[in-house]
């Protein structure tokens, strides 16, 4: 059974939907204000957490970015529908992926449990444990880990899922859409930055290539491209 | 000068006083110059210098000159000169007036003798040997004739076209050219500019067109405070209504939950109303911040003519669903700075609003071309085969909430902001939009955006 962390002011909001999330098989938790949900995710004690960007004193942003410091809890961000930099923001930060406000229950259970696939790593690409090699980068689907030049990378679910679906397909372009549907688990949704979003962060993480080379190209009008030494 | 009023009044004043005054400067010129004339001379000593120059004229040129000099000289001078021949009929074939016949039927009466010496007499000599007597008519003097010799009135009437015209001229001016300023204020702020302001560009006049002036600039900051309080409002209103809106979306999952498929299609009725005010509220809210200028606008290099073709391949897939189509005729390679996101959005409200439109069976056209005229821009038109729009409506199209039928467009889901948003974003590009009839029928929409560097 899956805990998740719900971190939004709106106490009453919070109310219902942790009784509709306890419905769908989750155990629950809330916090209203940021001390308390950094403190609480900082525990340990659950898979996931949705955290809404407005909050009193210490703001959404402030947690994640203090989060990411030292945890790679999955996170979903809860953006304001009209406020399009947030989500950049957000993914940024690191999070995992995020749902304008107000939405609808179920799009966030669909969310919820495609970030958790991905991070238990029972996502579909999940086989027996295996090591993907691509030039100097290791990927090790038993653990979890990726290896670039020996070095140990730090990456979020959602970014080891989309490493993981571009080097599979290393040397050949993957369109936007099988790359969300594959790394995100949904479809990929109109003006959709987030795919763009990790990517960027992957690159930041990996470096550029020993020539210079980027090593996760973009293909005009497909989508991305591991390049295969 | 502090009032228009004194402006006008003392311009023309001073214009009229200064005519009069050039006026009288020279006829009394005149006169005096005709004066010295007559004291240098005596009438009859000025008429035997014309009667030599007649007969030196005569001797030379004959009777043709002779004519020739007398209808001269009578243009130029306002006292009238006859030449009769010895059969009493004028040279020039004029009637003799009154006091001349006259005076030819006394000398007939009383013949000359020799007690009084002979007055020299007026007599030009042809060289046939036909003679002319010189008569002038004193008599004839009239104003008329004066006036309509244009020696006399020449100066008079220079002066007054001079100074009357760069009087009016300054006078003109001074009150069209705040005017004009006045009037290009007011287009641009009916163009959408609210801060356009008119007095700070009048410097320091004080006259009733600068009071003028303020009042428009009062008129404009006052509209300008209720427009952006009302869009605040609207803003604001959007914010608040999202928080119950989404609990709402949550109490009815888990409605959901409880009833377990029982009641679905009134809850499938809720949820969908739901969502349609969840769209409204987004829309306004886009509308809201677009039109508040907070938006943030990412720039960076759009390849248009790939969003274009994205848009249209969307639109084509979820218009097909509908027995519509959505196709891109023709493109160029285009590159702009700009919003992607933005402009997708853009772009798409607009074909989406086409396909609403578009009849059954038809299909949307897109296009992308370079133009030349006015500016270097992209030109993206967007055609449909609907019904069109009434030509009074046309301008209205880009305005909130604006609806061209009522029910139709109620039954096919439009919330009437999706060209609003369009044209705002658009906007933001430094752009413009429009739309128009298209003789054959369907509306075409036309979007056009400023080629940032035109050697790319």
């Amino acid at each position: 059974m899956s805990r998740i962390l719900l971190v939004d002011d709106d106490t009453e909001q919070t109310d219902m939907l942790s009784q509709y999330l306890a419905n769908e098989g989750f155990t629950v938790d809330s916090a209203h204000d940021g001390e308390t949900a950094l403190a609480k995710a900082r525990s340990g004690r659950f898979d996931l957490l949705v955290l809404d960007v407005m909050l009193p004193g210490k703001n959404g942003f402030d947690v994640l970015r203090e989060l990411r410091l030292q945890s790679l809890l999955p996170v979903l961000m809860l953006t304001a529908r009209d406020e399009d930099i947030d989500s950049v923001v957000g993914l940024e930060l690191g999070a995992d992926d995020y749902l304008p406000k107000p939405c609808n229950p179920r799009v966030l259970v669909a969310r919820i449990r495609a970030i958790l696939r991905r991070a238990g790593g029972n996502g579909p690409e999940h086989k027996a444990p295996q090591t993907l090699t691509v030039g100097d980068v290791e990927l090790h689907t038993g653990t979890r880990n990726v290896l670039c030049a020996g070095r140990p990378l730090t990456l979020t679910s959602t970014e080891y899922s989309v490493l993981e679906v571009l080097l599979r397909e290393a040397g050949q372009a993957v369109s936007k859409t099988e790359l969300s549907e594959r790394a995100l688990g949904r479809k990929l949704t109109r003006y959709d930055r987030s795919l763009d979003m990790h990517v960027s962060s992957l690159r930041k993480k990996l470096g550029a290539l020993a020539g210079g080379e980027e090593r996760i190209k973009t293909v005009r009008g497909i989508g991305y491209q591991y390049t295969r030494p | 000068m502090r009032s228009l009023f004194w402006k006008m009044f003392l311009s023309f004043w001073v214009a009229l006083l200064l005519f009069a005054g050039a006026t009288l400067f020279t006829t009394s010129h005149y006169l005096e110059h005709a004066q010295r004339q007559n004291e240098a001379s005596s009438p009859r000593e000025r008429l035997m210098q014309s009667v030599i120059e007649a007969q030196l004229i005569a001797e030379r040129d004959g009777v043709d000159g002779l004519k020739q000099w007398l209808r001269e000289r009578d243009r130029r001078e306002p006292l009238p000169l006859f030449l009769v021949d010895s059969d009493g009929a004028d040279l020039l074939g004029r009637p003799l007036p009154a006091s001349v016949n006259e005076r030819l039927a006394r000398e007939e009466r009383t013949p000359r003798q020799g007690r009084v010496a002979p007055r020299p007499r007026l007599i030009i000599r042809l060289p046939d040997q036909r003679e002319y007597r010189l008569l002038a008519d004193f008599h004839g003097v009239t104003l008329g004739r004066v006036l309509a010799r244009p020696r006399v009135l020449a100066l008079p009437l220079i002066l007054a076209t001079l100074i009357g015209g760069l009087v009016c001229f300054l006078l003109a001016r001074s009150l069209t050219a705040p005017l004009g300023r006045l009037r290009r204020a007011a287009e641009i702020y009916a163009a959408g500019d609210l801060s356009a302001r008119v007095a700070p560009s009048l410097g320091g006049r004080r006259d009733e067109i600068a009071d003028l002036a303020r009042a428009f600039d009062h008129m404009a900051q006052r509209l300008q405070e209720i427009m952006s309080s009302q869009r605040r409002l609207v803003g604001d209103v959007s914010h608040e209504l999202r928080s119950p809106l989404a609990r709402l979306q949550v109490a009815l999952g888990l409605a959901r939950q409880r009833t377990e498929g029982r009641g679905t299609a009134e809850l499938d009725r809720i949820e969908l109303e739901a969502e349609r005010l969840s769209d409204l509220i987004g829309q306004l809210l886009s509308l809201a911040k677009l039109e508040s200028g907070v938006t943030t606008v990412a720039i960076q290099p759009v390849d248009l003519a790939e969003l274009l073709e994205g848009v249209a391949s969307d639109a084509d897939f979820e218009a097909r669903a509908h027995n519509r189509r959505v196709t891109l005729s023709s493109s160029v390679p285009a590159v702009i700075e700009g919003d992607a996101r933005l402009l997708q959005s853009a772009l798409d409200n607009i074909v989406r609003n086409a396909l609403r439109y578009t009849a059954d069976g038809t299909s949307v056209t897109l296009s992308l071309t370079r133009e030349h005229a006015p500016t270097e821009h992209w030109c993206i038109t967007i055609h449909d085969h609907g019904p069109g729009v009434p030509e009074a409506m046309l301008p209205l199209l880009f305005e909130p909430f604006v609806r061209v039928g009522d029910a139709r467009d109620r039954a096919s889901g439009g919330y009437g902001l999706g060209l609003a948003i369009a044209q705002r974003a658009i906007r933001l590009h430094a752009g413009e939009v429009s739309a128009r009839n298209e003789p054959e029928g369907g509306l075409t929409v036309i979007v056009r955006l400023p080629v940032i560097n035109p050697t790319v």
